[in-house]
């Protein structure tokens, strides 16, 4: 019998809940590109299935980059920081600077990743907003979702951004230069302990237990996909064209084939052996109890800390999974849920 | 029984004769080897040059706690300085919020993958990483190689802990290690300030794991045969959860060996510490890789498989082509340039692209793969026949296999 390292490790469960029930932060730097000019706009909603156009400067839109098969290869976050300049949050900046060098040939742009010169501190949480109206010269009262602006910390600019990855209502993103990280850190860390929050360390708690329980993906769970198969249909502008379209109409037309649903362990006490994607290979094969037909992998599985049960995602065949399945994995009995445990 | 399905390797295999989206290498005979055939024979040829240099480190320095603790500082000296003056974030997905060592994983998750050691992650957080190998080609080296590997990790580790903001440092260890008999190699790596365990040298990198209780065993219905970047829907890629896709043109290119990476440095490591002359080092070199070629075709068996492998015809008799057959497809697989001068009954010549050999810069790699076919051509062939390096042109090694009479042979 081996511990469980999610459900049994007692500074991951710390960290989490600390994010869920009062306040948590970390440094959660993401790489990022800057697209300016005349045509970064329209450039990026060439290159974005969602409306980048109507992205009111201040503010932030999520959206997949699709290849021309209409696969996902890469999910970022847009922010329009003044008309004629945008930042896009990547994790693969390497491939995406590819990506726009060779299809900016008819734009006038210039792009450049800035990863360097910028550090992130996200502050996540229901006192997340009271420790930033602490530490924000002005407050945070009038900061809408997916919003961004200037700000002064203790005399230090700074460019907040109100959103997040782990699902809460609360939750902003502090963008400091790294000359100021230190102090931007200590300020942060301060006003967050006062409250009775901590900071999270642990990368399988601020990159896959909290967003999984929110249900939102993380890299390689979208990896050959395409956003019909993964349920982000809604940040599709079909009103324009757009890199991966006729691909994407293709399927829209003929169904997708694939879909992403969510599961649990039926027995949280179960040492189970499930592979998953999220480390690499194909992931574990998904049976209906009862049936020999193989309709799906594991494609991440870790732990909910809020509900108390090893949960995760499985890439199935379309609609052969529904919510209350019981399916078996390795021999283990699990159960087909929604995606998303906070509800 | 289920209805799982097995994707081929590769996805169009059956769908027509000849490869036509990868490399084949081909013998001079027309015997066409699949790129994943060949990225194996190589990686297992490498091995075995490797296994015979083991040897000759462990002459040099017979006591083994001495020899295990020169090559894990030669080992994590190099690995820390590379990392610290060639950093390569993006190349392995390792991103500017993983702070502290433990994204050292992911360069080792790469790299295993890279050399054909296939497994999976079992664990990967800031605290833990647990890395569980079903296959290693280098697994008949020595036991030395297997803590020298895990502390060439932790340089690389450490190294990018330096590139980031602060975070928490994690002690690799190899607990469970093919090349010592047990059925998976096994990286654990702990941060000490979650997992406090006694400071420890660094050769003795073996563990014990404070956190061996979280360790998950695969059985060996589950384990695998095949690295990533050859199994279903990986195919020729190597991806992770947090690294970019790699395809494996990449990987061809890069394969390394423990000769070059570990194995040849430690000895010049040794020389350079007094423990030998280099002059000795490399006479002890030149008798124990003659003896291990030899040894390779020391059974008829051998020579006959070795034949149809390469489909020889059987109008060809024992001559140096049969040398020039096995070399060139070690060439080919390892992407190594080389050009036919000669390739006749009486002399084979190739001019070869010495960088090629010399896999991951290591300038003493091409010399060994010579001391190894001198000896392989006295039994594939027979004892009339020699390899020398004759009138190599600068950049190239100018290989000539043909029928010598030397009486101080």
């Amino acid at each position: 019998m081996y511990k469980n390292t999610f459900k049994d490790d007692e500074w991951k469960r710390s960290e989490h809940m600390a994010v869920r029930e009062n306040v948590g932060y970390y440094l959660f730097t993401h790489q990022l590109m800057e697209v300016s000019g005349p045509d970064a706009q329209r450039f990026l909603d060439w290159i974005c299935p969602n409306n980048i156009a109507s992205l009111k400067v201040g503010r932030d839109r999520y959206t997949t980059i699709l290849n021309d098969e209409g696969t996902i290869i890469d999910d970022v976050v847009v922010m329009r920081m003044e008309e004629e300049k945008f930042w896009v949050s990547t994790l693969y900046a390497t491939n995406l600077d590819d990506w726009i060098y060779f299809h900016s040939d008819d734009f006038d742009i210039d792009f450049t990743e800035i990863t360097e010169d910028w550090h992130m501190f996200s502050i996540q949480g229901p006192n997340s907003k009271a420790v930033m109206n602490k530490l924000v010269e002005g407050g945070v009262e009038d900061l809408r979702f997916f919003a961004n602006t200037s700000a002064v910390m203790d005399g230090i600019d700074v460019i907040l951004n109100r959103g997040g990855f782990t699902g809460e209502k609360f939750g902003y993103e502090v963008y400091c230069t790294p000359d100021d990280a230190d102090a931007v850190q200590d300020l942060i860390d301060a006003a967050v302990k006062e409250l009775g929050g901590k900071e999270v360390t642990e990368f399988q708690v601020f990159a896959w237990t909290l967003p999984t329980e929110a249900g939102f993906y993380y890299m390689r769970d979208l990896n050959g996909i395409n956003p019909l198969e993964a349920g982000l249909d809604k940040n599709i502008n079909w009103d324009k064209d757009f890199i991966g379209k006729e691909a994407l109409l293709r399927i829209k037309e003929e169904g997708p084939e694939r879909e992403i649903v969510g599961f649990e362990i039926c027995d949280e006490n179960e040492d189970y052996y499930i592979r998953s994607r999220q480390y690499g290979g194909p992931g574990e094969p998904v049976f209906i109890e009862g049936e020999e037909e193989e309709v799906g992998r594991v494609a991440k599985l870790v732990y909910s800390y809020v509900k108390n049960v090893n949960n995760g995602y499985i890439l199935a065949k379309k609609d052969r999974l529904h919510i209350g399945d019981h399916i078996t994995i390795h021999g283990t009995k699990c159960v087909i849920t929604e995606k998303n445990w906070l509800n | 029984m289920t209805k799982k399905i097995n994707e081929r390797i590769p996805a169009d295999s059956g769908n027509g004769a000849g490869f036509t989206q990868y490399n084949a290498v081909q013998s001079p005979w027309n015997k066409l080897m699949s790129y994943q055939d060949a990225l194996h024979y190589a990686s297992r040829f490498e091995a075995v040059l490797s296994a015979a240099v083991a040897q000759v480190y462990r002459i040099i320095i017979p006591d083994y706690a001495t020899r295990a603790s020169e090559m894990c500082k030669e080992a994590y000296g190099r690995l820390l300085y590379t990392g610290l003056n060639y950093p390569n974030d993006d190349g392995f997905g390792i991103h500017p919020f993983m702070c502290g060592s433990y994204p050292g994983a992911l360069i080792g998750d790469k790299g295993d993958d890279a050399l054909l050691m296939c497994g999976r992650c079992n664990d990967f957080g800031t605290y833990r990483c647990e890395k569980e190998l079903d296959v290693c080609d280098w697994d008949i080296c020595c036991s030395e190689l297997c803590r020298a590997t895990t502390m060439s990790l932790q340089g690389q580790a450490d190294a990018t802990e330096t590139r980031h903001r602060k975070g928490h440092k994690l002690d690799y260890m190899m607990v469970e290690a093919r090349g010592c008999g047990d059925r998976h190699c096994r990286i654990i790596a702990e941060s000490r300030e979650k997992y406090p365990a006694p400071a420890h040298e660094l050769w003795e990198s073996f563990g014990p794991a404070v956190s061996d209780e979280y360790k998950k065993y695969t059985e060996e219905e589950d384990c695998v045969s095949e690295s990533m970047m050859f199994r279903e829907e990986c195919n020729y890629h190597f991806v992770n959860g947090t690294n970019n896709e790699t395809d494996s043109s990449n990987q061809m290119i890069n394969l390394s060996t423990a000769a070059s990476l570990y194995l040849l440095p430690a000895i010049d490591n040794a020389v350079r510490l007094g423990y030998t002359t280099e002059q000795q080092a490399d006479w002890i070199l030149k008798c124990v890789l003659e003896a291990a070629g030899k040894a390779m075709f020391g059974e008829r068996y051998a020579i006959r498989a070795c034949r149809e492998w390469l489909g020889v015809p059987n109008s060809i008799g024992e001559d140096g082509r049969l040398l020039g057959g096995v070399m060139e497809m070690l060439m080919q697989s390892l992407l190594c340039k080389y050009e036919i001068e000669a390739f006749n009954e009486n002399e084979v010549i190739y001019v070869i692209d010495r960088g090629g050999l010399a896999i991951t810069g290591c300038q003493s790699l091409p010399k060994a793969h010579l001391y190894m076919w001198m000896g392989m051509v006295k039994t594939l062939v027979n004892a009339q026949w020699s390899v020398s390096e004759e009138d190599s042109p600068k950049g190239k090694m100018r290989v000539k296999i043909a029928k010598k009479i030397d009486k101080f042979m």
